[in-house]
């Protein structure tokens, strides 16, 4: 039980367990990001996405329903923020707080209005099974990497796969270009042909959806119990916001990144654990306050925020028109 | 398919109406209160009914309806400072999403000040010195990234949104760290916990009858003026008014633009902060999370409004009755909440983004006939 | 039978607001052809343009695609059209490799990028005579490989009717000479060509026919062969018209303010304007022409303060005022106003009242904190007055009145100011006969005070009639000042152009340089 090599691969292993909503949260971001589109409502469409999701999965008693209810609902939000801001041309901040804030109020009301129907996850054994660890074959022998890596449910491997699907999309195929092109310079992906209304939309609607698949994961590490005073997003879709900036709009950056906070945010439990494991290398962290793990994600974002302005750098993956509404007729 | 011709085409209006703009809003509020009764009755409970006790906030008929009267200003005072605060920075095209964390500074420098301060000064000074020290600590906070932002072009969005999470965890450390030099906890308490502040921290309350009024609400009323005075008749407040409207004109107008953004930013973060100190002056104790979504909300609020002052007052008071009414009416109701509000709260502020829309352009038909007037 | 056009359009009206940018306007090409599109600075040219490739919609009229009627409601018809458009404003995606901005609106390759991309665009460039680096970023390039780009990009989609907009702008003379072989190449082909310019010997050179427009009218087309750079000068400014401006003869004093060797850069980078020099005393007008973004705006940005020069001087009454904040240029009496084409923009904020648009410059200078308006509604009830301003109130938006009324609350603003040194660039656009008068009143009051006037304008017939001397600008180039009432609208018409060089017509005197000039009187104000 104190064997330090266990407590440091189950430290490990919860990294990925806990932290791979983060990464959902950040590629849909980065997708609806690349369209040139600021949505501050990750938060609230995770939160959608998540009650819905798990509802119709437990009421489905599968997998696939959940996901599929989860990324639609979720897809919902993204498709209202579309309309909002880019038929209507309203501000994106504005919209994207209000997306979290209906979200979040949505989320409750529902939760509450479910009173004693709210069903629990072991009624929906196809949830509690599609949650399970999975062993790779293999690779999961290997010591402690195999626990942490390839002992994982499917949800992990499919949010990984995610990230790299995105990112092969991004970068080579031509609908990848194009929708580059449009977060970046919609004047000249307009004057190629480029249907910017078709590109924002499909982009904002299926980014916001992989945000709903990562509230859908939350929704089953949280066990599916609903409290009405915490969200199971707790934050997470806020944490994604500033992922997309360390990870510089790169999905299998976004990887990387979610390890980087994932770290701090599952040292912040585990710091004790590791204190006590290894109390010669780690003691310190008892010294540690819990809060400044908690903090650490928002503090090196807003430094790389700071620091990638002050050297204004040319790899900067901030798509050039990030936050302004396209009009074609300007002038 | 050559002649495929979209139904509308969409030209920028001239000029907009005040009369279509208050008729959008109105039918906003009417509309996401009939999406809410939809809601409610798939809820099983009688819209009718709820929207009574919403809108009356529980008063008529409760034992002490003075004491409602009370609760409501404490909810109502941070949240029409933050939203005539954040107008001002909304007026630069400043994009200060950070009322959360100014909020939370000025909450706990304000506790600094009462925890160390609350034995040895009267109350008038205490809670003056706890303004002071919530204002500068709020402003302090905004004025780093407007200087960020002014010199180096920092996204302010983002990094606001950062700021106010690392204000949050700041403050958690000291809710919930126990420890000697905590002043804050209460030394009585195991868990840790926050001591009530001295007495003369606590907010002044003028008695009238058997109703307390709290000072903040006057100073809130008088802040309402003061800032419709200092945006519509001084100096600084034209120069808001002119970067705000085209920061080239600005500069051609021989305006200092940065430095006119620095000041109005530490005023606007600087009077969320005091919203923060009045805050927990009126409640008389630090709490881990004081702000009360108060920064979020006071983005609708002032979104809402159009950023013009008295309309700021008016739909604080509507969304303060929203958000107080629900906890009210939650009472009655288990299934529903406060969050009932903030769900009534998106809709209106969701029609009222998309009416915006035909304030600002119009639909022609092709050819030249207007569709939508 | 009738001739089949690749492209024609039929009365065609646009108009932003209260401007009409065309007015039944009829345009065609044959396929094979090169048709050059000449007028002046905002006679609607790329407007007009515009409407082919699909960026606005015509309010009316009718577009014909090899003779089908057919309806451009966005880039994309216009590409499935054939049409495609070189925009004078590169359409370009900054941190994308030259490849990947013509991949982006391919159509025929596969979904997934591949890298031998880079390979078929090379060879496709080869082909046409381009020699570009596809995998070179577009941030790295140097404008005219910008250019380049565009011109290839269109290439690729295969337009067979290609637009181009002002394409040797940025070019060098062999790079003009290889555009121009590519284009005799494409017209063999059979493609048709509309190319905007405003090079005379171009025109003569490269095209067949010639359509004029003027202040977004159409004028006529004609045959290149049948033509000479006289008839498409008259064509294109017009004939003269008398107008009955006063030019009042006042006494000149010495120069008020002094320009030496100035070079500016535009916000693309490149030079704007390139080493001039002139001078204005007090109690003249100076006027300015030239056609459209031939460095205008850059000058009257640079002498009000608000754009860094990268050399030369500019001294006002033997003070150098380089690298003065425009608040202290405001203070020596120097008074900027530009008309921008949408006229809001610079020295208006468009939702402020007219009241608090008089106050711009001078709401620092009342005592106390607050803005004196009694004084602003003073002024603005008598600029309405002064110049029949048509309004609700002094309280209205300015972006709510007409695009003549804006123009008068920004120069009455100016003149109420009491400057030594006026310097407005295009005062009357848009205005009607009667407030566009009322402005050259205005002026020639100035005059006679003893101010001196930089009048950069539009309109060859009024800055004749109202100017003492002309000042010409290519390019940012001078070609020569003249005496407005000696020189022709030919001769302007030619200098503009860059068909006529007058600017060392005089030996012994270099043209804009002052024979009492306070440069060197001290010699500390030099930098």
């Amino acid at each position: 039980m104190n064997d330090p090599i266990n407590v440091l691969t189950l430290f490990l292993f919860n990294i990925v367990l806990i932290n791979i909503p983060l990464l959902y949260g950040t590629v849909g971001e980065i997708v609806v990001e690349k369209a040139g589109s600021l949505d501050l409502g990750v938060e609230g469409t995770m939160a959608v996405g998540a009650i819905f999701g798990y509802l119709a999965g437990c009421a489905a008693n599968s997998m696939v329903v959940g996901l599929l209810v989860s990324f639609l609902a979720a897809g919902l939000c993204g498709a209202l923020f579309a309309v909002l801001t880019v038929s209507f041309q309203a501000n994106q901040n504005v919209t994207g707080l209000t997306i979290t804030t209906f979200g979040l109020g949505l989320y409750f009301f529902v939760g509450k209005g479910m009173g004693e129907r709210w069903p629990a996850m072991t009624v929906a054994s196809a949830l509690v099974d599609g949650f399970t660890a999975r062993e790779l074959p293999l690779l999961s022998k290997i010591p402690v990497l195999g626990k942490v890596f390839f002992s994982q449910n499917l949800l992990v491997y499919l949010g990984v796969a995610v990230a790299v699907l995105v990112w092969w999309y991004l970068n080579f195929t031509k609908t990848g270009l194009r929708l580059r092109a449009v977060g970046e310079n919609p004047g000249a992906a307009d004057s190629v042909g480029v249907n910017i209304l078709l590109y924002k939309y499909v982009h904002l609607i299926a980014g916001s959806g992989i945000m709903g698949l990562g509230g859908f994961y939350m929704a089953l590490n949280m066990s599916g119990s609903f409290e009405g005073s915490n969200c199971w997003i707790n934050g997470y879709g806020w944490i994604a916001i500033a992922l997309v900036i360390f990870a510089n709009w790169n999905p299998v950056m976004a990887i990387l990144g979610t390890l980087v906070f994932g770290f701090f945010n599952t040292l912040q439990i585990y710091s004790g654990a590791l204190a006590g494991a290894f109390p010669g290398g780690l003691g310190w962290l008892n010294a540690v306050p819990a809060q400044l793990f908690k903090a650490l994600p928002f503090i090196i974002t807003a430094i790389v925020l700071i620091a990638s302005s002050v050297r204004k750098k040319e790899g900067s993956g901030q798509p050039a028109a990030l936050g302004l509404n396209y009009f074609r007729e300007e002038r | 398919m050559k002649n495929r011709q979209p139904l509308f085409h969409v030209v920028k209006r001239e000029s907009g109406s005040p009369g279509r703009q208050i008729l959008a809003y109105v039918a906003a509020v009417a509309l996401a209160l009939v999406v809410g009764a939809v809601l409610l009755a798939v809820q099983g409970v009688e819209p009718l009914t709820f929207y009574k006790q919403m809108l009356t906030m529980g008063i008529p008929g409760s034992r002490y309806p003075w004491r409602a009267v009370e609760n409501f200003i404490k909810l109502f005072v941070p949240l029409l400072i933050v939203s005539l605060a954040l107008a001002l920075a909304f007026k630069m095209r400043f994009w200060n999403i950070g009322g959360e964390g100014q909020f939370i500074m000025g909450a706990f420098w304000a506790g600094v000040a009462a925890m160390n301060l609350g034995e040895s000064l009267p109350r008038p000074a205490m809670v003056l010195v706890m303004a002071v020290a919530g204002a500068l600590g709020g402003g302090v906070y905004g004025l780093f990234v407007a200087a960020l932002k002014v010199r180096f072009g920092t996204n302010e969005t983002l990094l606001t949104l950062m700021l106010n999470y690392i204000a949050l965890y700041f403050l958690q450390f000291f809710a919930e760290t126990k420890a000697d030099w905590n002043f804050f906890l209460d030394p009585e308490s195991a868990r840790p916990k926050f001591a009530k502040f001295p007495a003369s921290a606590q907010m002044i309350t003028i008695p009238i009858g058997p109703f307390n009024l709290n000072l903040s609400l006057v100073i809130a009323l008088a802040l309402c003026a003061l800032i419709f005075a200092y945006l519509n008749y001084t100096k600084r407040g034209y120069e808001i008014a002119v970067v705000g409207d085209s920061p080239n004109t600005a500069r051609y107008a021989g305006m200092k633009v940065g430095k006119i953004v620095l000041r109005t930013i530490f005023i606007s973060a600087a009077l969320i902060g005091m919203a923060g100190a009045f805050h927990v002056s009126s409640a008389g104790v630090m709490s881990a999370s004081p702000t009360n979504d108060v920064g979020w909300t006071g983005i609708v609020v002032a979104w809402l409004a159009k950023l013009n002052t008295v309309g700021i007052l008016v739909a604080a008071v509507l969304i303060t009755v929203l958000q107080f009414g629900c906890q009210t009416a939650s009472a009655t109701y288990p299934a529903i909440d406060a969050n009932f509000a903030n769900l009534l709260q998106g809709v209106i502020l969701f029609i009222v983004l998309a009416a915006d829309f035909f304030t600002r352009f119009k639909l022609v038909r092709r050819g030249g006939k207007e569709a939508v007037k | 039978m009738e001739e089949r056009y690749a492209i024609e359009m039929r009365g065609i009206c646009k108009s932003f607001g209260s401007v009409a940018a065309n007015k039944d306007v009829n345009l065609n090409v044959k396929p094979g052809e090169i048709l050059a599109l000449l007028g002046e600075n905002g006679s609607g040219k790329t407007t007009l343009m515009n409407m082919l490739s699909g960026i606005y919609k015509p309010d009316s009229g009718s577009i014909f695609v090899d003779g089908q009627e057919v309806s451009i409601n966005s880039p994309e018809d216009a590409k499935r059209l054939g049409i495609g458009m070189v925009h004078q404003h590169f359409k370009l995606v900054d941190v994308f490799s030259a490849a990947d901005n013509i991949w982006l609106g391919d159509d025929k390759s596969g979904a997934v990028l591949k890298k031998d991309r880079y390979d078929v665009i090379r060879d496709m460039a080869k082909k046409f005579g381009f020699d570009i680096d596809p995998r070179k970023k577009v941030y790295n390039m140097a404008v005219s490989e910008k250019q380049t780009l565009e011109i290839v990009k269109v290439l690729y989609y295969g337009a067979k009717i290609i637009i181009l907009d002002e394409p040797t702008a940025v070019l060098t003379v062999q790079e003009t000479v290889k555009l121009f072989d590519v284009l005799r190449r494409m017209k063999a082909e059979g493609h048709a060509i509309i190319i905007i310019t405003h090079k005379l010997n171009e025109v003569l050179e490269i095209s067949d026919r010639v359509a004029i427009l003027r202040k977004g009218e159409y004028i006529t087309t004609v045959d290149t062969p049948s033509t000479n750079e006289q008839q498409l000068t008259e064509y294109m400014v017009g004939r003269k018209v008398e107008l009955n401006i006063q030019r009042p003869v006042v006494e000149k004093t010495r120069p008020l303010l002094e320009i030496r060797d100035l070079t500016i850069k535009n916000d693309e980078g490149a030079l704007a304007i390139d080493h001039v020099s002139f001078y204005i005393r007090g109690g003249e007008i100076l006027g300015v022409a030239g056609i459209a973004g031939c460095g205008q705006k850059e000058l009257c940005e640079a002498i009000a303060g608000l754009r860094p020069i990268e050399g030369g001087q500019m001294i006002h009454k033997g003070d150098n005022i380089v690298g003065l904040p425009p608040k202290a240029i405001l203070e020596k009496g120097i008074s900027m106003s530009f008309i921008p084409e949408d006229r809001l923009g610079m020295g208006l904020a468009p939702s402020m009242s007219i009241t608090d648009n008089m106050l711009l410059k001078k709401y620092d200078q009342s005592k106390g904190p607050f803005v004196d308006r009694k004084t602003g509604r003073a002024e603005a009830k008598q600029v309405i007055a002064d110049l029949e301003i048509v309004t609700p109130s002094t309280e209205t938006p300015v972006r709510r009145l007409s695009g003549g009324n804006v123009q008068k609350v920004l120069l009455g603003r100016e003149i109420k100011a009491g400057p030594n040194v006026i310097v407005t660039a295009y005062p009357v656009r848009g205005l009607d006969i009667n407030s566009s008068y009322a402005i050259y009143d205005i002026l020639n009051r100035q005059k006679q005070d003893g101010v001196g006037i930089l009048f950069v304008g539009e309109d060859l017939d009024v800055m004749m009639g109202l100017c003492d001397k002309i000042m010409v600008l290519c390019h940012g180039k001078v070609m020569g000042v003249v005496h407005a009432h000696k020189t022709s609208k030919e001769e302007l018409g030619l200098m503009m152009t860059g068909a006529l060089d007058l600017s060392h017509k005089y030996e012994d005197k270099p043209a804009g340089i002052a024979k009492d000039s306070r440069i060197g009187e001290n010699e500390e104000v030099e930098e």
